[in-house]
């Protein structure tokens, strides 16, 4: 027995190894998506990834391009939002993958039908500025009269998470439209996204913002006068899931991927990046304070869908001039 | 003339041939991916239906949208027109000095992309504003920004295309001769009156041109209403359909292309008023060059020196401080001082992240080279229509001003549906390469190349150029040794133009690029979107000051260069 022929009986699993090229579309920042194709490649040598990143809009833009044309030009999806999935997969454009790992996912993290899978849980609460007179404690808080013309959020016209936000809350009984009409009373302005959102809070434009949980305490870290909480009633969440596209021609590839992003490896990266991991046993960030119990605003990803249009309209004429 | 005699015959040919040639190019730089997207239009896959129309019509958003995207533009353009045009003719008729160092500074607005003016701008008025903290002054938290209103998109808009006004009449103004003007002024006019009765009418290709960029491009800005208009929801077309994007449901795609052809028409309307105003007249000028200044303001020199370059500070500086002082900071909302002060930002962008590195290449070549076909395609191309008065060509001039009023990301829509299967016969693909984005580039900024040197042709004088084809020069010669020298100091102008709006670019390449080949305006953009601004200002920063770079260095041989052909230089 030749010592090739040796290792190969030794590793059946390496016998299909996943090569060929694999192209990903992702919405990650720079910096995380460079390192999430660098850890890839770790992982299955033989794979050639390529990666287009830009926003979830522009990614959108050119996959329905791409799709009118018909030829999809991604074979894997890593994107901010589910509601944006489930768009796909309404239009039957992605590959369900039953043999999935999801053992140990958080509970409704993931399509039942397993077309997608959130790889994180990013979730939205409320930041302010550390020379703001109040400290925001929930939801509510943000239609009292003390902050008047204090406040910045991220539009859902623009951001993925905050029309998943809007949906979600609108939804709940307890804060509904009211909440976003005490907003409106107060003056509430709605900028691009979060980014836009951070910097009107750090640099004191605003006292209070909307905002995702990691980009307000990666802030803080290098410094800005910046402090988040998460409310009482819980925060709405966007898992940033991953998928494959039904017209991929490296299904093992692709395959291998999904594999990768929800294994251990995938996860503990997504923490190493400063994100809560979509497997709590993998631990949390450590910019969480230890102990912190997230209070996961739960969202029914179909009911949002169905909504998001009209609760953007209606938004939208509340929120103009 | 009988056909009989050869020379004429091969200048048949030779005319012919080029005709033919530059209706086919045009036609696919233009009228291709139009064509593509009314088809998405009115037949989404492949099936006639009216559905997409009929929504798009009954839909009150879009007809707040056109309304808004109207009044913008127009008083964006009324605004830029009014700064532009004041300050080239004190700049050029006058004797002010430091003449080309100001000439410079004012057109290094262009240079800085739109969104990052309407930032560096919201920040200066804001409470965040790092340069009023550095002096003390900031309001106090919370106020509420005057700019996001449709006030502060028309004063931004003005500020932003002042220099493209400012560009074609300063190239216009070059050609006049000294002695109209001198005749005037020894004949007892006033100089206002020489101004309205002898300059004013004989500028009017170059202002007209100038002003239907500066429309054009105020209709399509997507960078300014984005950052401006979002907070107030105040939409114009434009951002209207970055959001039908952004709302993504099935059909959207046909709705966006038939929303694009709306903002086409109007722009379209535009160029056909400009049409109907240079149609009455003769503009044409015999000289080429006039160094002497006809009007010595005395003892106003001072003032309206000082007055001039207040201005070009304000509006050069501002931005570019405020650039500059988010790029040195570690963080959001960090005071910048002595203690705070990092080069940590231009350090990871020059050195670390390997995609900036590669992006200034890409961008410098993707740029320079549009620039230079561009050049090489209008010279002929207004050839044919001013002097020629090509029918063809009239029309298609029309149809090129489309995918430059369009929104960048629609066009690049259209090219995502051209270019994605191989090309047919020569089996190539352009899609995913660096090909797609300078096709998309060519489509987009051919317009920018070819109104200063249409407005370049109404000015000059054939005589030259007929005695050259009385005496049997053919068409190809006649280019090269009269006609380019004559339109250089227009071309020049337009190539410059459309370098720099390429190399700053964002809204094409954003869904255009692939793994390799990134723009700055991607790298940039890709900061910007993962809350990394301050990396994303110093990478801005970087770019203002390679291309500052660039320009001053074309200045040191400005001496070896044709008279008039660099717009900054005297």
């Amino acid at each position: 027995m030749t010592a090739a022929a040796a290792l190969l009986a030794a590793a059946p699993a390496f016998a299909q190894a996943p090569s060929g090229k694999l192209v990903l579309y992702t919405s990650q920042p720079e910096k995380d998506a460079a390192q999430t194709t660098a850890a890839f490649k770790k992982a299955y040598p033989n794979v050639e990834i390529e990666i287009f990143r830009s926003g979830t809009t522009e990614i959108m833009g050119k996959l329905a391009a791409e799709i009118s044309a018909g030829q999809p030009g991604a074979d894997v999806l890593l994107i901010a939002d589910a509601a944006s999935m489930e768009i796909l997969k309404g239009q039957k454009q992605l590959l369900a993958y039953p043999g999935a790992r999801t053992d140990g996912l958080q509970p409704g993290s993931f399509d039942a039908d397993k077309t997608y899978f959130g790889s994180k849980l990013i979730t939205t609460g409320i930041a302010y500025n550390t020379a703001a007179k109040e400290k925001p404690t929930s939801w509510t808080d943000l239609d009292k009269p003390s902050y008047k013309g204090q406040i910045a959020m991220p539009s859902p016209l623009y951001s993925g998470a905050a029309a998943i936000m809007l949906s979600t809350m609108t939804a709940r009984p307890d804060l509904g439209w009211k909440l976003f009409e005490g907003l409106k009373a107060n003056e509430a302005v709605a900028v691009r996204g979060n980014g836009a959102v951070l910097k009107s809070v750090a640099t004191g434009e605003k006292a209070y913002g909307v905002l995702v949980d990691f980009m307000a305490y990666n802030a803080k870290k290098q410094g800005s006068p910046i402090e988040f909480v998460f409310p009482k009633e819980g925060a709405p969440a966007v898992t940033e899931p991953v998928a494959i596209v039904k017209t991929t021609k490296n299904e093992a590839a692709a395959k291998a991927f999904v594999d990768f992003i929800l294994s251990d490896d995938g996860q503990k990266l997504a923490l190493a990046m400063g994100y809560i991991p979509a497997k709590p046993s993998i631990g949390s960030p450590a910019w969480l304070p230890a102990g912190t119990k997230i209070n996961v605003m739960a969202s029914d990803i179909a009911a949002v869908v169905k909504a998001t249009e009209a609760d953007k309209v209606r938004f939208a004429t509340m929120f103009g001039n | 003339m009988t056909l009989a005699d050869p020379a004429t015959l091969r200048t048949r040919v030779e005319e012919t041939g080029l005709l033919w040639g530059l209706v086919g190019l045009v036609a696919l730089l233009s009228l291709l991916p139009i064509g593509r997207l009314i088809v998405e239009g009115l037949a989404p896959s492949g099936q006639l239906s009216a559905t997409a129309l009929g929504k798009v019509m009954a839909s009150p958003a879009t007809w707040t949208a056109t309304w808004n995207s109207l009044t913008t533009a127009i008083a964006g353009t009324i605004l830029a027109t009014l700064i532009g045009g004041t300050v080239a003719l004190l700049a050029t008729l006058t004797d002010i000095r430091a003449r080309n160092a100001f000439t410079f500074c004012f057109v290094l607005p262009l240079m800085i992309a739109p969104q990052v003016t309407a930032l560096a701008w919201l920040q200066l008025f804001g409470p965040s504003s790092t340069l009023l903290k550095l002096i003390g002054t900031a309001p106090p938290l919370g106020s509420r920004n005057p700019l996001y209103s449709r006030e502060g998109i028309i004063l931004l808009l003005g500020l932003q295309y002042a220099p493209l006004v400012f560009l074609t009449l300063r190239a216009g103004l070059r050609a006049l001769p000294k002695e109209l003007i001198e005749a005037g002024l020894a004949a007892g006019a006033s100089p206002l009156t020489v101004l309205r009765t002898v300059v004013l009418p004989l500028m009017t290709p170059p202002l007209v041109a100038g002003i239907a960029l500066c429309f054009v491009s105020s209709l399509g800005n997507f960078g300014i209403p984005a950052f401006l208009g979002i907070p107030g929801n105040f939409l114009v077309l434009p951002t209207l359909i970055y959001q039908r994007l952004a709302g993504l449901g099935p059909g959207v795609l046909s709705e966006v292309a038939i929303l694009s052809l709306l903002i086409g028409l109007i722009a379209m309307a535009g160029i056909l008023m400009q049409d109907v105003m240079l149609r009455r007249r003769d503009f044409r000028i015999t000289t080429t060059s006039s160094a002497a200044r006809p009007f010595e303001l005395g003892r106003w020199r001072r003032p309206v020196e000082i007055g001039l370059w207040a201005f070009a500070i304000l509006v050069l500086a501002m931005p570019f401080l405020g650039l500059l002082s988010t790029s040195l900071i570690p963080a959001f909302g960090v005071p910048l001082n002595a203690k705070t002060a990092t080069l940590a930002n231009y350090a990871y962008v020059l050195f670390e992240h390997a995609a900036s590195k590669r992006a200034f290449v890409n961008s410098f070549l993707m740029s320079a080279g549009a620039a230079t076909l561009i050049v090489l395609i209008c010279v002929p191309l207004g050839y044919f229509i001013v002097w020629k008065k090509s029918r063809a060509l009239r029309l298609l001039n029309l149809a090129a001003e489309l995918p430059y009023a369009m929104p960048g990301v629609v066009l690049a829509i259209a090219a995502i549906l051209l270019f994605l299967k191989p090309l047919p016969v020569l089996n190539v693909s352009l899609y995913n390469t660096i090909w797609i984005i300078v096709f998309a580039y060519l489509a987009r900024f051919l317009v920018l190349g070819l109104r200063p040197v249409i407005s370049g042709y109404l000015q000059i004088d054939r005589t030259l150029e007929e005695a050259a084809q009385i005496a049997g020069a053919g068409l190809p010669r006649r280019l090269v040794t009269i006609i380019f020298p004559l339109v250089a100091p227009a071309a020049v102008a337009g190539a410059l133009l459309v370098f720099l709006t390429a190399f700053n670019e964002l809204t094409v390449s954003a869904l255009l690029w692939s793994s390799g080949a990134e723009t700055l305006g991607v790298v940039v953009f890709s900061f910007e979107q993962g809350g990394d601004s301050t990396y994303a200002s110093a990478l801005a920063a970087v770019t203002v000051l390679v291309t500052v770079g660039l320009m001053a260095s074309t200045s040191l041989f400005a001496q070896k260069l044709p008279q008039g052909v660099l717009p900054w230089r005297d």
